[in-house]
């Protein structure tokens, strides 16, 4: 496994992540990167193999409810008051500037 | 009327209903108060004074109306900013969210508001709650209020600073990895971190929601559990949350409570331990011994890997959780300009809007959850979240407790460590395992801040309890109190 993350890596990685890194910061998050990777490969030494992975903080399974604003869905989450918070709306929807030019 | 620094949510409720003062004039002080000294600690973003003197009133106007009030009516909260207040800011500490203003109320704030509590504000965090020392805040930082040179622990530091430097009477935080207990240790309250589906989180901006939780800071044991009883229980809107039963929590029973068997995880006293934290923490045991409580030493041998497992798993979660901002749904600013194109749009938003650390952990999640990396990093660290949580398992079939330090040092210098994100992460190396494991944890301060002299740095220790035990860890605080 190589752990390392070298400038073109991070370049994609950004670009998947949709954040524009400037060229000021680019050398310092490489540096922290290669750190805490470094860093937190002592996990490889321990053996999981018949562990079963934890994704979830709960040990509830399958809660399940009818997708309907009775049962429980608060108010003006989205539609409604969420609107005002658009940078742009029409109508009650938001505006966009187009997705395929 | 009781001086500020002397209050307590009980101490509050016995007042108001022997008129000794009445609501608006314990907000109005906190405000006064705030205006007076909020310039040099810097624990609120946004006050709330209008809406916080028509809450008071209102209970005023039911206790003259002879009305019946609950504990918590008419008392004032301060809330972090990452928690909805439907009609306030909620930044999250982020130029993100600089122009955001709550659209509902958070599961928790909905619960508050049925028992009339009192809003003061918003208060200063680490954005987006990374952070264990509240410098990753984008707007300012926030003070110690027992030494203003140092940090308040983070990221929930605003609302501890708010209830140590008496500008709030209680409030909420947030704790991820530590968030809530570190704050608290380094300020001297109060602070839980409720077992993992105990209190709602809808209407918290998550960072990592599967370890995520909402709980009080306070300045004692029995405000932390008064607060907590009332924000816990099942929400719709959180499917995780579930009720469970804490009707005896505010009346612990003292026999209960002396035929405990406390235990004491070998790897949580290390070599690395400043030694007024060691003092500090021998000297909490000491006095629980007095008490007639056993103690047991035990092993939780996979505690070193807690913080490892957690900074490969975690980023995971925040690339996606932080996946929805980007300047399409919240607020822009009055006068800001979008550009034209939609990719534009995306990266330079994320680009300028999100601070260093917060960058650092979605590429890093970016990077764990890729092809190829998967297996290696992100689920390698939830197996060895399994193994954490087994240590647990296995030492609460010998022990009812575990007692520990909450951080390897008292509150650090400010800018001490905020170049180095290894060396801010080590810091919850002891807070972070119970959050892994899902189950509970309460810090609080081994002496009053009375009782500390002058110079003299507060210092937490921590009481870990098996998931839904809150009621064991909180009554064994609540006798330790009275101890002191």
């Amino acid at each position: 496994m190589s752990s390392s993350i070298n400038k073109e890596k991070l370049e994609h990685l950004a670009k998947l992540a949709r954040i524009e890194i400037a060229p000021g910061e680019e050398e310092k998050l490489l540096k922290d990167l290669e750190n805490i990777l470094e860093h937190f490969k002592e996990l490889e030494a321990l053996d999981t193999t018949n562990v079963p992975p934890m994704a979830g903080g709960s040990d509830l399974l399958n809660v399940f409810r009818e997708d309907a604003k009775e049962n429980g869905g608060r108010e003006n989450t989205n539609r409604g008051a969420g609107v005002d918070a658009f940078p742009e709306s029409k109508d009650g929807y938001n505006k966009v500037p187009p997705v395929f030019e | 009327m009781e001086p500020l620094h002397d209050l307590t949510i009980k101490k509050f409720h016995e007042g108001l209903l022997d008129k000794e003062f009445s609501a608006l004039e314990v907000t109005q002080a906190y405000f006064d108060r705030i205006k007076t000294h909020d310039k040099e600690i810097g624990a609120y973003l946004s006050l709330a004074e209008e809406s916080a003197a028509r809450e008071a009133s209102a209970v005023d106007v039911a206790i003259a109306e002879g009305d019946d009030v609950g504990m918590l009516a008419g008392v004032p909260l301060a809330i972090k900013d990452a928690i909805l207040v439907k009609g306030q800011p909620a930044t999250a500490a982020s130029k993100m969210l600089e122009h955001y203003v709550a659209s509902y109320d958070a599961g928790v704030i909905e619960k508050l508001k049925s028992e009339k509590t009192v809003f003061l504000g918003k208060t200063n965090m680490d954005e987006f709650a990374m952070g264990s020392s509240t410098e990753n805040s984008a707007f300012k930082i926030t003070h110690n209020p027992h030494d203003l040179s140092r940090v308040p622990g983070g990221s929930s530091g605003g609302s501890a600073a708010a209830v140590a430097g008496n500008m709030a009477l209680g409030s909420l935080g947030s704790d991820t990895f530590g968030s809530i207990r570190i704050p608290a240790s380094f300020c001297g309250v109060v602070g839980l971190k409720p077992t993992y589906g105990a209190v709602s989180r809808s209407g918290l901006i998550a960072m990592t929601s599967s370890l995520d939780q909402i709980g009080p800071i306070t300045k004692t044991v029995e405000d932390a559990a008064i607060l907590f009883k009332a924000i816990a229980g099942k929400d719709p809107m959180d499917a995780t949350s579930s009720d469970a039963d804490y009707d005896n929590i505010l009346d612990p029973k003292l026999d209960r409570i002396k035929s405990f068997t406390i235990g004491l995880p070998e790897e949580y006293f290390i070599g690395g331990l400043d030694p007024l934290v060691s003092k500090e923490v021998e000297a909490a045991i000491e006095k629980l011994k007095s008490f007639g409580i056993k103690f047991k030493k035990v092993s939780l041998p996979h505690t070193k890997y807690a913080v490892p497992a957690y900074y490969l798993s975690m980023p995971a979660e925040v690339s996606s959780n932080l996946a929805r901002f980007d300047d399409i749904r919240y607020g822009v600013g009055p006068g800001e300009k979008r550009p034209d194109n939609l990719m534009d749009i995306y990266f330079k938003t994320r680009g300028e809007k999100f601070g260093a650390e917060a960058k650092r952990r979605i590429i890093l999640g970016t990077f764990v959850l890729s092809s190829g990396y998967y297996d290696a990093y992100y689920d390698k660290a939830q197996r060895v979240r399994t193994l954490v949580k087994r240590d647990f398992d296995e030492v609460f079939k010998d022990v009812d407790v575990l007692l520990t330090p909450v951080a390897p040092t008292p509150a650090f210098k400010i800018g001490e460590k905020i170049d180095d994100p290894l060396s801010m992460y080590l810091s919850d190396v002891f807070t972070g395992p119970a959050n892994l494991a899902g189950i509970c944890a309460v810090s609080l301060s081994t002496k009053p801040s009375s009782a500390l002299a002058a110079g003299e740095l507060p210092v937490g220790f921590q009481l870990i309890g098996k998931k839904w035990h809150e009621a064991d860890i909180l009554g064994i605080g609540q006798y330790y109190e009275k101890l002191n």
